[in-house]
């Protein structure tokens, strides 16, 4: 990576193309390669990326300390975000920190899929134990995600260093790269 | 199990506001499971003036899964495939939320036009192209949407007198039409054809 940061860019090869404008993901174990083009922001594609899977199952614990709370005449406007049924006075009915309402089962449901609240998107306590489980255990999507961070990193070098050079806007003046273009060279993988 | 019962609410809400937000939900069966969106073309962008239909097919964990949704009209889009009409849109995948409705995903697609996402693109050959030669792009994109977009803009009964004109029955050139939704030339090439 020094090597690289230190070199002159007017003697690289001539058919090398600037990291910055193409990145090359390679997902060792299925042999698989995503290209990006273009890309101009190393933060908005990591963090595209750490959601690609959308926020993890709330805490068993977690749900089980929603408080339950009754529906009196005085909040009984509105009703439930997930089934669309409006609240009937002395229901009872859960409670997220966030103070929004539902149905025990209506939300329940969702949240050992996704542990945020449906309506502000307040996150829930993760089950670690969980999380880990699933890493160790061959969650493919996580082992994946886990993986291209790590390609990503050696990336990241270059690119901050051009970044701050002279491409403010590199849309305006990105070089051409027509299919004819690339060579071995493009073809970094993580070293 | 879809929850019908909600989407039964879901429509109902859906009628009483398209005149204020112009996007449509009906079912294109009985069983609810699978819909046809419709939204209008943002005005000031390249879809202005153009109506897109979108496939909607609810899968069984609906609402806690998201809908899926499908260009069914063709339209010129970093985010949307021009190919297949697939769609690249977080709150359609990983980013859903039961709180959503159709409609609100509609009015999220329907915004999603009026601010492509080149880099993050459906299909790479447009968002190249959005990012290279944005003249160019709007020019396609308009092409598509007066191509693809634009149903007729005469009433159906404009379109039954003209069908009548060129020789058919009348009777036969209005269920010709309804058959096919209302575009005159597929009726008239379904006369034609049988
Ligand atoms: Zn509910
Ligand atoms: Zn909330």
């Amino acid at each position: 990576m020094n090597s690289m940061e230190e070199r002159d860019p007017d003697q690289e090869e001539p058919q090398t193309t600037d990291p910055n404008e193409r990145i090359i993901l390679i997902h060792p174990l299925a042999q698989g390669m995503v290209v990006i083009e273009g890309a101009t922001s190393l933060e908005s594609l990591l963090r595209d990326m750490g959601n690609k899977y959308g926020q993890p199952p709330a805490s068993k614990a977690s749900i089980e300390a929603m408080p339950r709370v009754e529906i009196g005449e005085d909040n009984k406007d509105g009703e439930c975000a997930i089934c669309l049924e409006e609240w009937e006075s002395s229901a009872i009915v859960r409670k997220m920190t966030c103070k929004h309402r539902f149905h025990g089962n209506c939300v329940e449901k969702w949240l050992k899929i996704h542990g945020n609240c449906p309506v502000c998107r307040y996150e829930m306590p993760v089950d670690d134990e969980e999380l880990g489980k699933k890493r160790d255990g061959g969650d493919e999507g996580r082992e994946w995600r886990r993986t291209e961070r790590e390609i990503w990193v050696s990336f990241a070098f270059n690119g901050n260093r051009r970044n701050g050079d002279s491409n403010e806007n590199p849309s305006s003046d990105s070089a051409d790269f027509s299919p004819s273009s690339p060579s071995a060279t493009d073809y970094e993988t993580e070293s | 199990m879809i929850d019908f019962a909600r989407v039964q609410k879901e429509l109902q809400e859906c009628s009483r506001d398209v005149e204020a937000s112009g996007i449509k939900v009906a079912p294109k069966s009985d069983n609810l499971g699978r819909l046809t969106g419709t939204i209008p073309g943002p005005v000031g962008t390249p879809y202005e003036g153009g109506t897109f239909q979108i496939d909607i097919t609810l899968p069984d964990g609906y609402p806690f899964e998201p809908p899926k949704m499908q260009f069914a009209t063709k339209v010129w889009h970093p985010n949307i495939s021009s190919q297949s009409g697939a769609i690249c849109l977080d709150i359609l995948k990983d980013q859903w939320s039961p709180a959503l409705t159709l409609k609100t995903a509609l009015l999220s697609v329907q915004a999603l036009l009026s601010t492509p996402e080149p880099g993050d693109p459906q299909d790479a050959v447009v968002a190249q192209q959005y990012l290279r030669d944005y003249q160019t792009f709007v020019g396609t994109a308009r092409y598509w949407t007066e191509t693809f977009a634009k149903t007729s803009s005469l009433g159906v009964e404009e379109k039954v007198q003209k069908l009548v004109e060129m020789g058919f029955p009348e009777a036969l050139a209005r269920s010709a039409l309804e058959s096919v939704g209302g575009d005159e030339n597929l009726a008239l090439e379904k006369l034609c054809s049988g």
